[in-house]
């Protein structure tokens, strides 16, 4: 009974699509979640009249039915797409930034993008179409790399998907002013930088490229019933493929044999748990710094290495008058101070100084989504330094109840609606929060930080390398795709196969 | 002809760059420092004292407050902060059972953080509050829960002026607001109108009138008893609209009776939706004709049969049996016993408080969920 071919450590997205995948491959899988509930952020909760979304501000790469994108194929083939109700979102995003009189709704769709953006930035559009060419051509090495798991033939990539290779290594902001383009454009299509989290300068061009061209070209999906209706789908597809899953249940320690690879996994309460792999859905700074004892120096340096993305903060607001009564007239705003991410990302290693939001006016996507004359916001930022860690415990409360204020004080500015008086319900998550239910070191919900060395291409270049304890592999945020839902999808993906695929190497 | 990308001036210079990621972040990943990773993070400390989780505690002082209610104090082994008005549950065996219900915390936010102890103040009502009466004794070793609810002050939601509206035992959390506002974890002004039968059957008196001033005012209602320096009969519209500020948000804690009550006093002030917010209470058996039926419990890779009833809720009959279930608020809202259907009828108490997805993929919470035929769940491990 305590024999596994394989352990899932944690329940969120990566986890629960590689125990799909593991199960899939045959294998006979144990998923342990230290909470009591599945999806780790992809969950919801209840206060009142209102059920809120954890923390999905929109699927990208799922796409409608027909022109379905690669998260879709993948939940296809998880057999878990019409476990799921799916909304539709209706604009791309709406970036405001006040202080340089911008203000830009964009839409979906490749040819509405462009045609918006030279309506705003005369002269914009040949620029605007090389962006969106060599964001196709990306997308096309990108799923040629995953073909060959990582493996490319150099000669095909050069020869085939030349412009991957020559804007590989570039960051967003060198790449975009060798394209020309103008100033004001660049500003309006890097306002999704802070899905990423990481500024301009470091943000790999082809991560984000790709995540744009996604998104405009496939739009953008919503789970009906908030993401927790996707955790609950894949969980039970995992049970149906005759996995089990273990809720309240925390994995202490990860066993290692004299090959200093996986042998078990140790239960909190002492309970072994025998397996020869095991799929960390959490971050390797956890797994090696206090799930496992010997741990080699070159994966101490290794782990020491990385920097840690932003830590998140939300706060969740049910309002008692419809978004129409309130003019609240979109569903997904970037609030910044600055379209110089540079120095917005410096802004936000400080509480006092971060005022960046992406809010989401859920109601815009699914108009039912709260009764009748009521409205569901959600405003998310990120810090991007450990400067929660200061906040003592008896100014907590404070402290929230500010950055609260400031969230709301700047959204009634920037757009001009007026929210305030209308709040019935209010919630608020912390980097403690995070840290709480998630374990992730400083309340990140973002994993490691995309650095100009530490981009989605040297990582995905790297998966063999950074398979240094056999029989363990990483899931989520802090893996080889980066952070995002869809992202940690696919990783949960890879590293399912992968770890298929060692399984069967040893017969 | 397709755009051609071109950077550098020599356009295989971009190639070069691209070729040399790996080798490069294989250097910084070699040359990081060796120094042992961290066990933990200022953060997740923190996070830690929010939310310490299930702790021993012992109990170390036990006081009559008032007629059939005492004040337990306790002596945490882990450090702990809450916002005044949030409940813990109590727990302890009591036969062959682990029984633990919520009660709201009594002493201030700082009492737990600076001193390590915690009190709670509890009527001789049902069963545990009944045992805890008659058999707690200082040097007993309990268990305390997580600082949960709702039941608080908001600075961004609520008016900064709150009417209080205790009944009863419902005054605990309104003793903790009002200490904490005196020692400046909280920071609002509170109108307490506490309500009870007669004067003997008021708990702190003596410290609510001491801690009364600037931000704290407390007016007591007696409906038994006629007595000058006292208020007469119920908590109504014409008490509230005598003692209230002018604009104010209602917070309210006590026995049903007196919610439905206020609301129609309420309803009269013009005071509704979001300026009203009542304590929830724990659902205890159901009226109906009783019936026995069997409880097929998962709980990992073990199974349990126990015996179910009618009456009572699936959680009371898993405690029955001896099972280590989770439960916290035990009125259906905290999703904490959050369990798997396989299999059964069952009806749900206290309105539906799950998530959408949870009805749709056939989640139940067993606090608040009673049987109608012979079930079969799945419940997570209990701490």
């Amino acid at each position: 009974m305590d024999r596994y071919d394989a352990v899932v450590i944690g329940a969120g997205n990566g986890g629960l699509v590689a125990a799909i995948r593991l199960l899939q491959g045959g294998a006979k899988v144990l998923l342990v979640e230290k909470h009591n509930l599945p999806g780790g952020f992809a969950t919801s909760f209840r206060r009142g009249r209102f059920e809120f979304e954890a923390s999905l501000h929109e699927l990208n790469d799922f796409g409608p039915e027909g022109n379905g994108g690669d998260v879709r194929d993948l939940f296809d083939s998880l057999g878990v797409t019409d476990k799921i109700e799916w909304v539709p979102i209706p604009d791309a995003y709406r970036v405001i930034i006040r202080r340089e009189n911008l203000d830009a709704l964009m839409p979906f769709g490749k040819q509405a993008f462009i045609d918006k953006m030279e309506r705003y930035v005369p002269g914009s559009r040949q620029s605007v179409e090389r962006f969106f060419e060599l964001g196709e051509q990306i997308r096309a090495a990108q799923a040629y790399t995953n073909s060959r798991n990582g493996a490319v033939d150099s000669s095909v990539m050069v020869r085939e998907y030349g412009n991957y290779v020559r804007t590989g290594s570039y960051s967003v902001n060198e790449v975009l002013a060798s394209l020309r383009m103008p100033q004001r454009a660049r500003d309006i299509i890097n306002a999704y930088w802070c899905y990423l989290g990481a500024h301009c300068d470091d943000l790999s061009f082809t991560h984000y490229v790709s995540m744009v061209i996604r998104y405009i070209t496939r739009g953008a999906m919503m789970p009906k019933m908030r993401s927790h209706e996707i955790s609950l789908a894949m969980c039970e597809r995992i049970r149906e493929l005759g996995g089990d899953i273990w809720f309240n249940t925390e994995a202490a320690k990860i066993l290692t044999g004299n090959d200093g690879g996986v042998e078990g996994v140790v239960l909190k309460g002492g309970r072994q748990i025998k397996t020869r792999h095991v799929i960390a859905n959490c971050s390797p700074h956890v797994v090696y710094g206090k799930m496992m004892d010997g741990v080699p120096e070159k994966i101490v340096r290794a782990t020491n290495a990385r920097k840690f993305a932003g830590r998140g903060f939300s706060m969740f607001l049910g309002l008692n008058k419809s978004a129409d009564e309130l003019g609240i007239e979109n569903h997904n705003y970037f609030l910044y101070d600055t379209s110089d991410s540079v120095k917005q990302y410096e802004l936000m290693k400080n509480i006092d100084t971060n005022r960046v939001q992406a809010t989401v006016c859920l109601n815009r996507a699914d108009p039912g989504c709260s009764p009748d004359g009521t409205a569901i916001m959600y405003f998310t930022t990120l810090y991007m330094s450990d400067c929660w860690g200061d906040v003592r415990p008896e100014d907590y409360a404070r402290t929230k109840e500010k950055v609260a204020n400031i969230m709301i004080d700047r959204f009634e500015r920037d757009t001009g609606s007026k929210i305030r008086d209308s709040i019935e319900e209010i919630s608020v998550a912390t980097p403690m929060t995070y840290a709480h239910y998630c374990g992730h070191p400083e309340g990140g919900i973002y994993g490691y930080e995309s650095q100009y060395w530490d981009g989605l291409n040297p990582r995905l270049q790297m998966m063999a390398h950074d398979y240094m304890t056999r029989g363990l592999r990483f899931a989520g945020g802090y893996s080889m795709r980066l952070s995002g839902y869809s992202s940690a999808y696919f990783s949960g993906d890879i590293t399912g196969r992968q770890t298929v695929g060692d399984m069967k190497k040893e017969g | 002809m397709a755009y051609k990308f071109r950077r550098q001036i020599f356009g295989f210079m971009d190639l070069l760059r691209f070729k040399r990621m790996v080798p490069v972040r294989e250097n910084k990943l070699a040359e990081a420092p060796a120094t042992p990773l961290p066990l933990t993070y200022r953060v997740n400390e923190t996070a830690k004292i929010l939310h310490p989780g299930l702790q021993t505690a012992e109990l170390v002082a036990v006081e009559d407050v008032a007629a059939d209610m005492k004040t337990y104090t306790f002596r945490l082994s882990k450090k702990m902060i809450f916002r005044a008005g949030q409940y813990v549950t109590v727990g302890h065996n009591v036969g062959e059972s682990f029984v633990s219900r919520p009660y709201a915390v009594s002493s201030s936010p700082f009492t737990a953080l600076r001193k390590g102890e915690l009190s709670v103040t509890v009527k001789k009502a049902g069963f545990f509050s009944g045992w805890l009466y008659e058999n707690a004794k200082p040097g007993d070793s309990f268990t305390i829960g997580d600082p949960s609810g709702f039941f608080f002050y908001d600075g961004v939601r609520d008016r900064s002026d709150i009417v209080g509206i205790a009944g009863g035992s419902g005054i605990t959390p309104f003793v903790c607001m009002a200490r904490a506002i005196a020692e400046g974890s909280e920071n609002f002004n509170l109108t307490l109108l506490y309500g009870a039968r007669t004067q003997a059957d008021l708990a702190f008196k003596a410290e609510l009138d001491r801690l009364a001033g600037n931000n704290f005012k407390v007016v007591y209602i007696l409906s038994d008893e006629n007595k000058p320096g006292y208020e007469n009969g119920f908590i109504t519209a014409e008490i509230i609209k005598k003692y209230a500020p002018e604009s104010y948000s209602v917070m309210l804690c006590g026995p049903q009776a007196m919610y439905d009550f206020a609301d129609k006093q309420l309803a009269q002030l013009g005071v509704g939706g979001k300026y009203v917010r009542k304590e929830a209470n724990c659902l205890g058996n159901r009226d109906v004709k009783p019936e026995k039926y069997n409880l097929t419990v998962h709980i990992r890779d073990e199974v349990f049969k126990v015996a179910a009833d009618s009456r009572e809720t699936l959680l009371a009959a898993m405690e029955r049996a001896g099972l280590k279930v989770p439960s916290k608020c035990r009125a259906g809202g905290c999703g904490y016993c959050h369990s798997r259907l396989i299999d059964g009828k069952f009806s749900i108490a206290g309105g539906d408080k799950r998530r959408l997805a949870d009805s749709k993929f056939g989640y139940i919470h067993p606090c608040c969920t009673y049987p109608d035929s012979d079930m079969e769940i799945e419940v997570p491990q209990g701490e």
